[in-house]
This record gives structure tokens, C-alpha cells and sequence, in this order.
């Protein structure tokens, strides 16, 4: 790097991850930078409402206070620099350090240089293609989720809640509670097969009984406001001209889904909850190894101290695999103790007794969470939704069948790049965020070489004006 | 549908969408001022049917509206730019 460090360490990503990390790294004397597209500090699971308001006894629940506490903390610290509004859309690994160049989400453009780089960007919910998904109205449950949460908006009147993700539950609670109507909730899994597998691990459940009472609170408040909540059911189109007017709902068993069963549920809003994945686009434009997520998307490899395999780049949260939020912030203290050893403001003999302590509760979550990720899956039912018609790419209207065509022609290309070269699936401005994951399971279907490598990683990573970066 | 019961908001404006009057407070996302207005429609894909919000997020791109008019016009994510009293915004 020509230039000196800006800072020791630059934090993309102001969840607890980022959180805790800053206040390890700040707390050791390092610099710290934390960027963000939000305006404020939070991440999703504390999207928190903008400046001007005044909300009381936001977010009331058990489940919040300890991440609540990591905020406050964090947000007091005047020796870490917060930069909300902020688009990261380039990592650039240099000599001694990286560059970044960021984008604020109103304009303007601008480069960070910093000593080490911590990728705490978290993750957004697996975007599964249906009939009619491309209406406005349609939305990801936690879309609908920060609405609520951050601009107190129940973005609609009549929703459908319709997955596989008991987080659905909660954030139909949420919708209820915050006077919205819920006509239904579809879980595409039997429900006797939810509770058999929680039955199997009965340790574990018990274990994390505050997690399992936050799902089942949410489904006792659902049932007493009479929320119709269906297992074995899931939503076969988004019925609508301009905006969603209803969805036709199909059975679904052993995730094998049925044709639509004539029933129409009326609705304006429809929130899907299949799975989540983690935003993967810097860790791989940086040339981090990463390992296909579990539901698609990718989850970047980190070592025991949360070292990314590119020096000098650390990961924490749901950048190394969705596993919820006080995975997040243990790992997030990790990454911060580890970011402060290598930087030679700690002995690692100092932080050792920490560090053992942290690993062994990231070890008991991390057994809940794949259970919960196990009660969760989509697998096998998601690639059966869209028909030939269903859009796949949102960005460039590339639909299935063009996809399957592409991916049938006698000179069909190795590998879902040539793909999105061909269909130009993949090239718009979400990067491919929406639909690699189903252009690679289409692909790995047919027997496609696509298991080592996704769509090739593609400057910038958000949509930013290019007045912006060369000025 | 706005939130009222726990919220105190400041000073209600108006933004306005395709040249129609929305109502909007600081602080408030264009995506929240159109959604709470029942406009759920923001971009337009390439055969001009309208797209809105998905993720709420920044990931997905979806809410694009051109925002300011003139040699200001400028493309944005919805969801994660503030109203401002008199913005223009429109769904291109």
C-alpha cells in the first residue's frame, strides 16, 4: 500500500458481529471504521428506527436484550468511526493493507484504506422464484420485518405468510401485533415432522429453550388472534395484474408440492420465509475461499480465530454461515480479540482464557442452529415452484425456461458463468445475489460443472454511479 | 399503515410520486412513505410492469426510483434513502 492506513481496521457491516469486533479492536487501541448502508448502527436483527422518532419499548423481547446491551455499548464508543449510508463497492487487497471504495446510497463516492478489513455484512433471506413472485406486494418476510421493526410501517394490509422458516412465525406475530392482518401462515413442512425433529434432540432444544419459546409465543399469540397457520402447505402462485391480489395455495407432502387446489386466499401482501444466505459478494471478490452454503449462497471459510484464507481479512456472523445472532456476536468478539493479537496490541497468552470461553458457547449455539436449520430447510421443495413462465432473474427478466433451454442446448456452456453470459441471468444490478443460487442448483440438475464456482464475482458489488468512483 | 401507538413522529411533508402527493416524515424511507401511501409498485422491469420492494435491505435492488428531476435525476434504492419535503420521485 503507497499511501499510510486510514485505519487499523475497517468493519463492513454494523450488526453485532461488527459490533462486538469494534469494541475488542477499539478497546486494544486499534482505529476502527465501521461502514453501512444503514443510517444507523444495528444491523437487521436491530434495524433500528431512524433519528426522528420517538418509539417506545421498542423491540421488548427477551431474545433482543443482550444484542440491545452490545449496541448501546458500541454506539457510545467515540473512538470508533461510524460511517452509515455508506455502499462498500469494491475490496481490493494490497500489499499491506486494502482499499475499499465506498459509494453513500445518496451518492458520492470515496476510498478507505485500512491495515486489516473485518466482513460482518451478514445475510438476507434466500430469494425463492414462483409464479408471480415479481408482483409488487410480493416480498421477503424480512423485508416486511424491517418495516415494522425500523419505520414502524406494516407495509400493507392483508398478508400471506407462506415457507419453511419458523421465523415466519415471529415476524407474522409482529405484523399482528402491530395491527396488520394476517390471513395466513403456510409452512410447507408437516408439522408432526418439525416436532420429531426437535424430539431427536432433546438436549439441544431444551438447551435453547429462550430461542423455541420466542417461535412458540409467536404461534400461541398467532392462533389466539385466530391466524389460520397450515402445515403442508405452500403457496403455489401470487395471483395479481399490477399488485398482489391473492395466492392460490397448494398441499405439499414430504416436500413434494401438488398442483394448485382451487382455493384462493385474498391478500395484497405475501411474505416468503424459505432460508437465509449469507452476502458473500466482497469475501469473494477478494479471492477469500468459500464453501457453498447449505441453501445456496456461499459461506466464507474462516480458521478458529476468524481469519479468512486472504491475510489480513477477517469474517465473522452470518458472513461464515447463517447461524443467527448471538452466533454473531461471539464470533464478532472472536474476530476482534483475534484482529488485536495479530496487530500486536494483545499477547495471545492474555486473551486465551476469552477466547476458550467464546469457542465453547459458539459450540453449543452452533448445534442449535444446525437444528434449527434442519427444522428450517427448503430443500427439494424450492426448485419445483417456478414454472417455465416464472422469472428467474428479476434484474434482467430471464425466466426458468430460458435458463433450462440454455442449460439443454447440445453447446451448452461448463459452469453457470456461460450461462449468465448466454441468458444474461445474473448480469443486472443485484450482481446475482437473486438467482445464482437457482441457476446453479438448475445447472448441478443437469449435471453441470457448478459445484466448484458460481457466477464469476463482478465490480462493484452495489449499484453505484461511476461519476462517483472516478471523481 | 402506519404505526401509531408507540411512535411520535416529527413533521409530516408531502414527496411526490410520478407528480401525485405522498405523505412522508423525517426519517422515513421513500420506500416506507410509498408503502404506508399503498404504493407498492417502485421500478419498472424491461416491459415496463412495475416492481417494488423486496427485501427491504439493499440487496436486491428492486425499489429503484429515479429521484429529482432535471440534470439531478438520479437512480436510488428506495429503501435506503430518507424522504425529503417536495422530492421527486418517479418509478423508472
Amino acid at each position: 500500500m503507497a499511501e499510510a492506513a486510514d485505519y487499523d481496521l475497517a468493519i463492513v457491516g454494523g450488526g453485532p458481529a461488527g459490533q462486538a469486533a469494534a469494541e475488542q479492536a477499539a478497546s486494544a487501541g486499534l482505529t476502527v471504521i465501521m461502514i453501512d448502508e444503514q443510517a444507523r448502527m444495528g444491523g437487521q436483527i436491530l434495524r433500528q428506527p431512524p433519528v426522528p422518532f420517538r418509539v417506545t419499548n421498542w423491540l421488548p423481547g427477551g431474545i433482543y436484550r443482550r444484542l440491545k446491551r452490545q449496541l448501546a455499548q458500541t454506539e457510545a464508543r467515540r473512538d470508533v468511526t461510524w460511517r452509515g449510508r455508506t455502499s462498500v463497492a469494491g475490496l481490493f487487497p494490497e500489499e499491506d493493507g486494502f482499499t475499499l471504495l465506498i459509494a453513500g446510497t445518496a451518492g458520492g463516492g470515496g476510498r478507505v484504506r485500512a491495515r486489516r478489513v473485518l466482513i460482518a455484512a451478514g445475510c438476507y433471506d434466500l430469494p425463492v422464484a414462483l409464479p408471480g413472485w415479481t408482483l409488487p406486494g410480493a416480498m421477503s418476510a424480512g423485508g416486511v420485518q424491517a418495516f415494522v421493526k425500523s419505520q414502524r410501517v406494516v407495509p400493507g394490509d392483508r398478508f400471506v405468510f407462506a415457507g419453511t422458516h419458523p421465523l415466519q412465525l415471529l415476524v407474522a406475530a409482529q405484523v399482528a401485533a402491530a395491527g396488520g392482518t394476517v390471513a395466513a401462515v403456510l409452512f410447507a413442512q408437516a408439522q408432526a415432522a418439525m416436532i420429531a425433529r426437535l424430539l431427536r434432540a432433546p438436549l439441544i432444544a431444551v438447551r435453547n429453550a429462550p430461542a423455541l419459546l420466542g417461535a412458540a409465543s409467536a404461534y400461541l399469540a398467532l392462533r389466539r388472534a385466530g391466524v389460520p397457520i397450515r402445515f403442508g402447505r405452500t403457496v403455489r402462485r401470487i395471483e395479481g395484474e399490477t399488485v398482489v391480489t391473492g395466492v392460490a395455495p397448494a398441499p405439499v407432502v414430504d416436500m413434494i408440492c401438488g398442483p394448485a387446489d382451487g382455493a384462493t386466499i385474498a391478500c395484497d401482501r405475501v411474505a416468503l420465509c424459505f432460508a437465509f444466505v449469507p452476502q458473500a459478494d466482497l469475501p469473494r471478490a477478494a479471492g477469500a475461499a468459500m464453501r457453498a452454503g447449505a441453501h445456496g449462497g456461499w459461506a466464507t471459510q474462516a480458521d478458529a480465530w476468524m481469519r479468512s484464507t486472504v491475510p489480513g481479512l477477517y469474517v465473522a456472523g452470518e458472513t461464515t454461515g447463517v447461524a443467527g445472532a448471538e452466533i454473531a456476536l461471539l464470533e464478532g468478539r472472536l474476530a476482534g480479540l483475534a484482529i488485536a493479537v495479530d496487530a500486536g496490541r494483545v499477547a495471545a497468552g492474555a486473551v486465551s482464557g476469552d477466547v476458550r470461553g467464546i469457542r465453547r458457547r459458539l459450540a453449543r449455539l452452533g448445534r442449535f442452529a444446525a437444528l434449527l436449520d434442519d427444522i428450517a430447510s427448503p430443500a427439494g421443495l424450492i426448485d419445483q415452484l417456478p414454472d417455465a413462465e416464472t422469472i428467474l432473474c428479476r434484474c434482467e427478466d430471464v425466466r426458468f425456461g430460458a435458463v433450462a433451454a440454455a442449460l439443454d442446448a447440445a453447446a451448452a456452456p461448463r459452469g453457470v458463468s456461460g450461462i449468465k453470459l448466454i441468458t444474461r441471468a445474473g448480469m443486472g444490478l443485484c450482481q446475482g445475489r437473486t438467482c445464482e443460487h437457482a441457476v446453479r442448483r438448475l445447472s448441478a440438475a443437469r449435471g453441470g460443472q457448478v459445484s466448484a464456482a458460481g457466477f464469476t464475482p463482478r465490480f462493484p458489488v452495489r449499484p453505484v454511479a461511476i461519476g462517483d468512483l472516478i471523481r | 399503515m402506519r404505526i401509531e401507538h408507540d411512535v411520535a413522529r416529527g413533521a409530516a411533508f408531502e414527496i411526490l410520486v410520478n407528480g401525485t402527493p405522498c405523505r412522508a416524515y423525517a426519517g422515513e424511507t421513500v420506500a416506507a412513505a410509498m408503502l404506508a401511501g399503498g404504493l407498492a409498485g417502485a421500478r419498472r422491469d424491461t416491459a415496463g410492469r412495475p416492481r417494488g420492494p423486496f427485501c427491504n435491505m439493499g440487496t436486491c435492488c428492486e425499489c429503484m426510483v429515479t429521484i429529482g428531476d432535471g440534470d439531478n435525476r438520479r437512480r436510488m434504492r428506495g429503501c435506503l434513502i430518507d424522504a425529503a419535503p417536495g422530492m421527486m420521485v418517479t418509478d423508472g
